[in-house]
């Protein structure tokens, strides 16, 4: 083998020059961090659909669809009280399901804080007339917009805390195998596989973050940053397309042939029973709210 | 085409390309039952690619590929013979987040099974055998992306070995291996060879392909077959290994001594300056 010759500027050890200032990361960086984090956060950690509780022993077919009753008739009320009431109804099921009004607090707030920036313009009366409550800045905030969007931030927050019960409650195994049996198994692997490879994808996307922050000393200009954000989001739809061909050819090694073969489900029980009833109830009750 | 009586697996003047880019170039080879092969090549050599043309997942441009026989083509690939295929191959990849794709590790064991056919309480069964084999039975419920590196291999491995495959095809199977899980694997790889099974191995690791293998495949960086023939006699042919870029000398130093010595099966120290 050839010997390998090092460039003389190899052999040394040299300073940084003194000029150089330490830098932060930009913010395309620091929020592709935050956002892998706080994706982890969301879904991965904590397993609350290991304990014991009330929404845990229920039947995973009959838990979704239960929670889709609710979250529809939260989607058709036309009362605060009603979904107010929803709201409460969450909070509670976190109790007897153990896992308490903070974690699904945690869960639901994001939503809560993004809806509440999209429904800022509505408060104005540019957008909902009415009577003048406030004036900022020369813009009048209106009665009938401050209603208008604390009516949708309570229907945003009923509906996300119910599904996020849902996802608190239910192992991701049986979300997507109770799924699988309202519509066809086809499209519960497909969204499966986009769930289980998002993963891999945002640890990729954190990966690349990482290295980029571990040969960067003084910060990088707005532009570098966008450079190397397109250069990495062209990386990871490459990654994409290669994952999704190796995992089909993983999946037809193993004998899948389009139709995807499950094991039967346990029969529904009484407490499964008493839970679609109770769902059914509170659907019924939405369509005179 | 007739093929030898015994052979389960073979390719006649196989190629194959990835857009522009030739992968495998004319390569022949015949694999007996019960019989361990090892396909060594440096990277890009094809290994990975004739794996995958073996087990059916992707077609020659020329040439034709044989399970038992049969030539493996798209349009045979359907019914009897399909089933037969995936139920005879077994495959690994090299990287098991790609084929660890099922929400629990038991759903990942019982997924073979219950495509081909076997039903929930022979799916069910298997899966335990396999989780109580490998030691594994506290992973069950786990989601398999949640696992060490180390863990999903081996959920891996028992999701391949769940459909009872009678050749199995391991593409890199100690890539990220800790020692002793590399050992662990050996030890299995020879139980099984033990009971019958066909093993053919694509890989860099010359320890395993030395212990486990009596035939080595070495494809070169032209994608083309460099030597077939008794592992013995391969791996001790050092200017072949060189060639193909499978080992690689190098020379350091100790006092006024210059050492230089390959690594793999000739690191040893006695090829004094």
């Amino acid at each position: 083998m050839a010997e390998v010759i090092l460039p003389e500027w190899l052999k040394g050890r040299e300073e940084a020059p003194a000029s150089l200032r330490a830098g932060s990361a930009g913010f395309i960086e620091r929020s592709l961090v935050n956002f892998a984090s706080t994706m982890k956060r969301l879904y991965v950690d904590g397993d609350y659909s290991s304990k014991k509780g009330a929404l845990q022993a229920i039947e995973p077919r009959a838990k979704l669809a239960g929670f889709f009753f609710i979250i529809i008739a939260a989607s058709l009320a036309h009362s605060a009280v009603f979904l107010g009431g929803v709201l409460v109804l969450a909070f509670a099921l976190s109790f007897v399901s153990r896992i308490g009004p903070g974690p699904l607090a945690k869960r639901t707030f994001p939503a809560f804080v993004f809806t509440s920036v999209i429904v800022i313009p509505v408060i104005f009366g540019a957008v909902t007339p009415g009577r003048e409550v406030l004036d900022v800045f020369g813009a009048s905030v209106t009665g009938e917009g401050l209603r208008s969007a604390g009516f949708f931030l309570v229907r945003v927050a009923a509906m996300v805390s119910t599904a996020m019960l849902l996802s608190l409650t239910t192992r991701e195994a049986d979300f997507f195998r109770g799924l699988g049996r309202f519509v066809p198994s086809f499209f519960a692997t497909a969204l499966f596989l986009t769930f289980r490879y998002a993963f891999v994808l945002i640890k990729t996307a954190e990966d690349s973050a990482l290295a980029m922050k571990a040969r960067t000393i003084a910060g990088a200009r707005a532009v570098e940053s966008r450079t190397w954000f397109a250069g990495r989001a062209a990386l990871l739809l490459k990654k994409a397309y290669g994952v999704a061909e190796e995992v089909g050819m993983a999946m037809v090694s193993r004998g899948f042939d389009g139709k995807l073969k499950g094991a039967a489900a346990r029969a529904l029980r009484g407490r499964d029973y008493i839970w679609l009833g109770f769902a059914s109830f509170v659907l019924f009750l939405s369509f005179g709210a | 085409m007739s093929r030898v009586a015994e052979e389960v697996l073979g390719a006649e003047g196989v190629s194959f390309s990835y857009g522009p880019a030739p992968a495998l170039s004319n390569v022949s080879l015949s694999v007996a039952k019960g019989e361990c092969l090892a396909i060594l090549g440096a990277n890009g050599s094809g290994k990975s690619t004739l794996l995958k043309l073996l087990d059916g997942l992707i077609f020659p441009s020329a040439g034709c590929v044989f399970f038992e026989g049969r030539p493996i083509t798209e349009e045979a690939l359907k019914g009897e013979f399909l089933v037969r295929l995936r139920s005879g191959l077994g495959f690994l990849f090299p990287e098991p987040d790609v084929q660890l794709f099922c929400p629990t590790v038991f759903d990942e064991l019982a997924f073979g099974p219950l495509q081909l056919g076997l039903g929930a309480e022979e799916a069910a069964k298997r899966a335990g055998d396999l989780l109580r084999m490998l030691g594994i039975e506290a992973l069950r419920d786990r989601p398999p992306y949640s696992l060490s590196g180390g863990e999903k291999k081996k959920v891996a491995i028992a999701s391949v070995l769940a459909i009872n495959p009678g050749v199995l095809l391991l593409d890199e199977p100690t890539n990220g291996l800790d020692p002793r899980s590399q050992v662990w694997l050996y030890e299995l790889l020879l139980s099984l060879r033990g009971h019958g099974k066909t093993v053919i191995i694509a890989t860099h690791d010359l320890s395993l392909a030395g212990d486990l293998s009596e035939r080595v495949l070495v494809l070169d960086e032209s994608h083309a077959v460099a030597a077939d023939g008794p592992a013995g006699e391969i791996l001790k042919d050092k200017g072949l290994l060189l060639k193909a870029n499978i080992i690689h000398e190098h020379e350091h130093r100790h006092g006024d001594v210059v050492h230089r010595h390959s690594h793999g099966p000739f690191s040893t120290h006695d090829e004094h300056d």
